[in-house]
């Protein structure tokens, strides 16, 4: 990474964390919510994009670190609430990824659908965590002794948090773990060969993958201030599987692009129902359409909205020169593809 | 004695429809290599087209007859529509363009004909029958019946006839298939063609069980330790496990829940175990997967590290 690309970055989370100061409840909140998305899409997509790892239990994870969360905040854990919640979900997501180190591909995905449908169960059953169906009360988080209590804070909590992961994906996969990822989701003959601790590289993906989903599960409970298991669904694994793959697998900038896009896209549909005044086919249109998108991406441009983008930034930027009246004012760089 | 009888018929009557229902995943996955998480989506929708047709005044028959015809269609073009241009996407592209589907057409029902539960017209004869001190309603027996029936036929036409032979040869090696003539890609649109049938079937009948509710797709997943139990690609084991399954979750439900809660609220402060019998296949489904990953009736040769 470049020092520029990093300057760009810590400018782009400055200015994004006074402006979520700066406005309203309403676009606080979907700052924050798209924040959050964004956390737990580049989490997955450091398993599923980077290892090779197919996960659908990212909605219990995320439970788990809401439910986390809310117990050690609760308990008076102060900000320390969020890195337990990381940590215990990193134990959670090293639990569902030991049958990954015997399974591949399809089977382990199968598996990780188990996991789902086993902790939707415990968050129902383990009344004294969980509180059961009737769901968990979470305080307000404090901060070093401060409660936060606005949507705006919480939006900038998020959007550093998220900063951070960022930080953490890119640097992580500069690391020889980071390339024994890649190595291992290309082919694991070939890692062994290498010389590469298969097992034991799943299991690190799994860890630090698991410790931003809980991050991100915590968030989320400490905005909603209830976890409840119906929030924590399978729709919601879906969901974020979704983010990746509207927004491009293994691409950071992808996963952003795409949790803003799946966060932000029932929103806009509500809006148009309103305007258009047909309120009750509103929830259908909405799953028709993340549907549809999903289907239309995966045929048509599997690799996401960021290589959309990338194709036709030249256009758009030709387009404005000639706009412009100005024949060339920058030129794309060659269309060699970055990948992790 | 009489109360394990009753719970096993239950089970049966549940199982076989697991049954019918993996059969389709597996036959799809046998031709096309396409985990199809959308099969609960056709037993939904097959449902929800049959009651639109016997509400229309149709009988039950025929009614049942069309609906699965249309289903028929339905799979065959989702195969041509959407998962041929797939045939070279890694696998999270295809599993989650079934997701898609799924999504999709859970949507549509619910845009059609709104969220809430509805009362299935019945198509068999209410009341029940007595044997040997088991009280069967007359929707238990006949789906138990149809459906084991339907497996089995689906079975034979398989083992016994030319064009199963011809879907078997596709389905084993496509390149020999097509060598020796097997028009392969009619073969894939076929085998989804039928299993979407067979969902189709599958929710019909569920519905006349249950009720009808935008609900019936979640048996797609049930589905899915039944064909891990029974093996990914093994058409038989499929039918036993799906029968296994129904049986286990019917004596979890009426056996175990109980004596298990009431041994919890003697000894410790839990109250209840919640839908223990929608989580038992589940945790069966881990230890399958960790000790014999390619089923009880696989063969060898699945993705194993």
């Amino acid at each position: 990474m470049k020092t520029r690309h990093l300057l760009l970055a810590v400018a782009a989370a400055l200015v994004a964390i006074v402006v979520s100061l700066l406005v309203g409840r309403f676009q606080a909140y979907l700052i924050g919510a798209v924040a959050v998305a964004s956390i737990g899409a580049l989490a997955l997509n450091l398993l599923i994009g980077a290892c090779g790892q197919i996960s659908l239990a990212q909605g219990a994870l995320l439970g788990v670190g809401a439910y986390a969360a809310g117990n050690f905040g609760n308990a008076g854990c102060d900000f320390l609430a969020l890195p337990a919640a990381g940590l215990t979900a990193a134990l959670i997501s090293a639990l569902i990824g030991l049958p990954a180190l015997r399974l591949r591909g399809l089977y382990f995905a199968i598996a990780t659908l188990a996991a789902q449908a086993i902790l939707e169960y415990l968050f129902k059953t383990v009344e004294p965590l969980t509180k059961g169906i009737s769901g968990l009360v979470i305080k307000p988080m404090t901060l070093l002794g401060t409660p936060l209590v606005t949507d705006q804070a919480y939006a900038a909590l998020s959007v550093f948090a998220l900063f951070v992961t960022w930080l953490f994906m890119v640097w992580i996969m500069r690391t020889n773990i980071g390339r024994a990822f890649l190595v291992v989701r290309e082919s694991e003959i070939v890692a062994r060969g290498m010389g590469i601790d298969v097992a034991r590289t799943k299991l690190w993906a799994f860890v630090a993958s698991g410790f931003f989903v809980g991050i991100a599960g915590a968030l989320t409970g400490f905005i909603t201030r209830l976890a409840n298991p119906e929030a924590f669904g399978l729709q919601l694994s879906v969901d974020y599987v979704a983010m990746i793959i509207v927004g491009g697998i293994g691409s950071w900038g992808g996963s952003i692009i795409g949790a803003a896009f799946v966060v932000l896209l029932p929103e806009l549909i509500q809006r148009l129902g309103e305007f258009l005044n047909v309120p009750n086919v509103l929830s259908a249109m909405r799953e028709l359409a993340f549907g549809l998108l999903i289907i239309l991406f995966l045929i048509f441009e599997p690799r996401g909205l960021v290589a959309l983008l990338r194709r036709l930034a030249p256009r758009i930027v030709a387009a404005a020169a000639v706009l412009l009246g100005r024949k060339e004012i920058w030129k794309p760089q060659s269309a060699s593809r970055r990948r992790l | 004695m009489t109360y394990a009888l009753q719970l096993a018929v239950a089970g049966i009557a549940v199982g076989s429809v697991y049954a019918l229902i993996a059969l389709g995943i597996v036959l799809i996955y046998k031709c096309s290599g396409v985990v199809n998480f959308a099969q609960g989506a056709y037993a939904m929708v097959g449902a929800y087209v049959t009651y639109f047709l016997v509400t229309m005044g149709l009988s039950p028959l025929i009614g049942v007859i069309v609906s699965m015809a249309i289903m028929a269609g339905l799979g065959a073009l989702t195969e041509r529509a959407i998962l041929r241009p797939m045939l070279k996407a890694p696998v999270v592209a295809v599993m989650m363009v079934t997701l898609g589907l799924l999504i999709v057409s859970q949507a549509i029902c619910l845009a059609i004909w709104g969220p809430d539960q509805r009362a299935f017209p019945a198509l068999f004869p209410s009341g029940a029958v007595e044997i040997a001190g088991i009280f069967m309603t007359y929707n238990y027996v006949a789906t138990g019946i149809l459906s084991a029936l339907l497996s089995v036929c689906f079975l034979a036409f398989y083992r016994y006839t030319l064009l199963g032979l011809a879907q078997r040869c596709a389905a084993d090696n496509s390149r020999a298939a097509l060598a020796i003539g097997i028009h392969v890609s009619n073969q894939v649109s076929l085998a989804w063609a039928m299993s979407a049938a067979l969902a189709g079937l599958g929710g019909t009948l569920l519905a006349t069980l249950n009720g009808l509710s935008l609900g019936l797709a979640d048996i797609g997943l049930v589905a899915f330790p039944v064909i891990v139990l029974g093996g990914l690609s093994s058409l038989g084991g499929a039918l036993i496990a799906g029968l296994v399954l129904g049986i286990l979750q019917s004596f979890t439900d009426g056996w175990l829940t109980p004596v298990l809660e009431d041994f919890l609220r003697a000894h410790t402060s839990i109250y209840s175990v919640g839908a223990l019998q929608q989580v038992v296949p589940y945790a069966l489904l881990v230890l399958m997967l960790l000790l014999r990953p390619e089923g009880l009736f696989g063969r060898g040769g699945t993705e194993r590290v």
